[in-house]
């Protein structure tokens, strides 16, 4: 009895997370618009979505918006990692990340709005680039940081013991063991920028629209099969990703 | 940048990120609570602090905002615990054969835009969509319910958007659990509710308190789930903030309110911590 409220407990829960999911791509595929019942079978939506050149753009703005963003907080993590391996002691400066888990992003959002405002920063993709960078290094410093906290310091004596330089020790020894770590926080970081949504909708101006602001500007345009096809094929990619990093064996740490 | 001395190279090399984070972050905060509370004359010259525009907020119109702010943030966090709890526990202990697959189906909504998933509730909830039909052809109702732009529709999103941040680090918390510690204390006589009271839920701490944080804080704050479901008839601190600072002339007003929120906010989440804390962390064993 127990086993069977159980299973249909977590039925209801996989039900209300995928019926609207389920319903959407097959509205993707129907030849009348919703809210027509199901006429037919049809390619069309793809084809328009492909079509649209407003959509290209938003999709490479967003794409180079999250890879720059990617890039950055890695990179700077990584520095920061390399500072602390050198003995540098970055533990009393930990905390500064941990305010991007505190302060809803909506606060910071509005904030970097009023600053780019007043050092006059036109709206762009570079502050775009300059706010999910935050995002990243809230993710990175303390998810990498962990990480080599724990890693056996043994090895890195015996580098040091054989006669390898502290900075030879890093690129050989310790980078190579955080490597699972940053790649799945890149990853993180890449979904997270790619999907961002409030730090878009106030940093981005009314130049430079990422993928989030222009799939609002549709659905406040009302329904339309071509959002669907799109939505459809966001998910299926998303799928992708979250597959690659099943078969990556490193999921592990995803908080 | 000195030379002179080898071990000031790598300082400088760590130091971008802490720059980036004080200069784009604590740079940015601090100007909003600068803004908040100073005031500029005619010609954009200092003229001095005034806490007048948090006056403005002491009103019962906005006391109402925050209120149904700290409603619609408690109600979803505790929705998302309740339900969030047994499905990690679940995925982490019974699911097995499937685990990897259901937690694969966990994710992906998670890792999609958010937008995708408003707009594919719209699909379920409009006039003539799914349940809508489905309860009409089973003759249940005779008219179409209004579901979208009400509470139902907003909680609805908040639940389905924030459920998986407080499953995830729940279940990576089980998944750490010593399994044996359940049997040993059942082994030494106490009920599985006990076990599950003093064992798991004390062990699994950490988990649930960060989920409760990552699902409290940013709903909180939510605007675009209020604004997208809600119709804009309801107004919540997210929107309050971003109707003043998008507003004209009305930047001083939104920074005010901002601080406010913010204070709000950080002083609730604050004491649920202490709560989670008390209410969870077995009591002083001196029965022995």
């Amino acid at each position: 009895m127990g086993k069977i409220a159980r299973l249909l407990f977590i039925a209801t829960i996989y039900l209300f997370l995928y019926v609207p999911i389920i319903v959407l791509i097959i509205f993707s595929f129907n030849t009348e618009s919703f809210p027509s019942p199901w006429k037919g079978f049809t390619w069309r939506w793809y084809e328009e979505l492909f079509q649209s050149t407003h959509l290209w753009k938003a999709f490479s703005n967003s794409l180079i918006v999250a890879l720059s963003s990617t890039l950055i907080s890695v990179t700077a993590g990584v520095l920061l990692i390399f500072y602390a391996a050198q003995g540098g002691r970055i533990g009393k400066y930990l905390f500064l990340f941990y305010g991007n888990l505190v302060i809803p992003e909506t606060v910071l959002a509005v904030s970097l709005l009023a600053f780019f405002g007043l050092m006059s920063i036109p709206l762009g993709l570079t502050t775009l680039v300059l706010s999910h960078t935050l995002l990243g290094l809230g993710f990175v410093v303390p998810m990498v940081y962990a990480r080599f906290r724990e890693l056996d310091y043994r090895l890195t004596e015996a580098s040091l013991v054989l006669g390898a330089s502290s900075i030879q020790t890093f690129f050989k020894i310790t980078l190579p063991l955080l490597s699972p770590t940053l790649v799945t926080t890149a990853l993180l970081v890449f979904i997270i920028s790619f999907d961002d949504f409030i730090l878009s909708y106030f940093c981005a101006g009314s130049s430079s629209q990422t993928l989030s602001l222009y799939i609002l500007s549709m659905i406040r345009s009302g329904v339309s099969p071509v959002v669907n096809a799109l939505s459809t094929l966001l998910l299926f990619l998303s799928s992708l990703l979250v597959w690659i990093f099943f078969s990556l064996k490193i999921r592990a740490r995803i908080f | 940048m000195r030379k002179e001395k080898s071990s000031e190279l790598p300082f400088a090399i760590g130091i971008p990120a802490l720059l980036w984070q004080v200069l784009f972050f604590y740079l940015p905060l601090l100007f909003i609570v600068g803004t908040s509370v100073i005031l500029l004359a005619e010609d954009g010259s200092f003229a001095g602090l005034s806490f007048k525009s948090f006056g403005n907020f002491l009103t019962p119109v906005y006391a109402r905002v925050i209120f149904f702010s700290l409603l619609l943030g408690i109600s979803n966090t505790v929705i998302c615990l309740v339900i969030g709890y047994p499905l990690a526990y679940f995925l982490a202990f019974t699911g097995k054969k499937f685990k990897n697959f259901l937690l694969f189906l966990l994710i992906v909504p998670f890792w999609t835009n958010f937008l995708l998933h408003v707009y594919a509730w719209f699909f379920v909830l409009e006039r003539e969509g799914v349940v809508n039909t489905l309860l009409m052809r089973l003759g249940v109702i005779h008219e179409p319910i209004h579901f979208l732009n009400s509470v139902f529709s907003i909680m609805i999103m908040m639940v389905y958007y924030y459920l998986p941040f407080m499953v995830l680090p729940i279940y990576s918390s089980l998944e750490r659990f010593d399994r044996r510690l359940i049997e040993a204390s059942l082994d030494l006589g106490a009920t599985s509710l006990e076990t599950f009271r003093k064992i798991v839920l004390p062990l699994t701490l950490r988990g649930i308190s960060a989920g409760f944080f990552l699902v409290y804080i940013p709903s909180f704050a939510e605007f675009a789930i209020p604004e997208l479901m809600g119709g804009d008839k309801l107004m919540f601190v997210g929107n309050a903030i971003s109707h003043y600072i998008l507003g004209e002339g009305t930047g001083s007003l939104g920074a005010s309110f901002t601080v406010i929120s913010c204070t709000v906010l950080l002083l609730t989440a604050g004491g649920f911590y202490l709560l989670l804390n008390r209410l969870l962390t077995p009591k002083q064993r001196c029965d022995g």
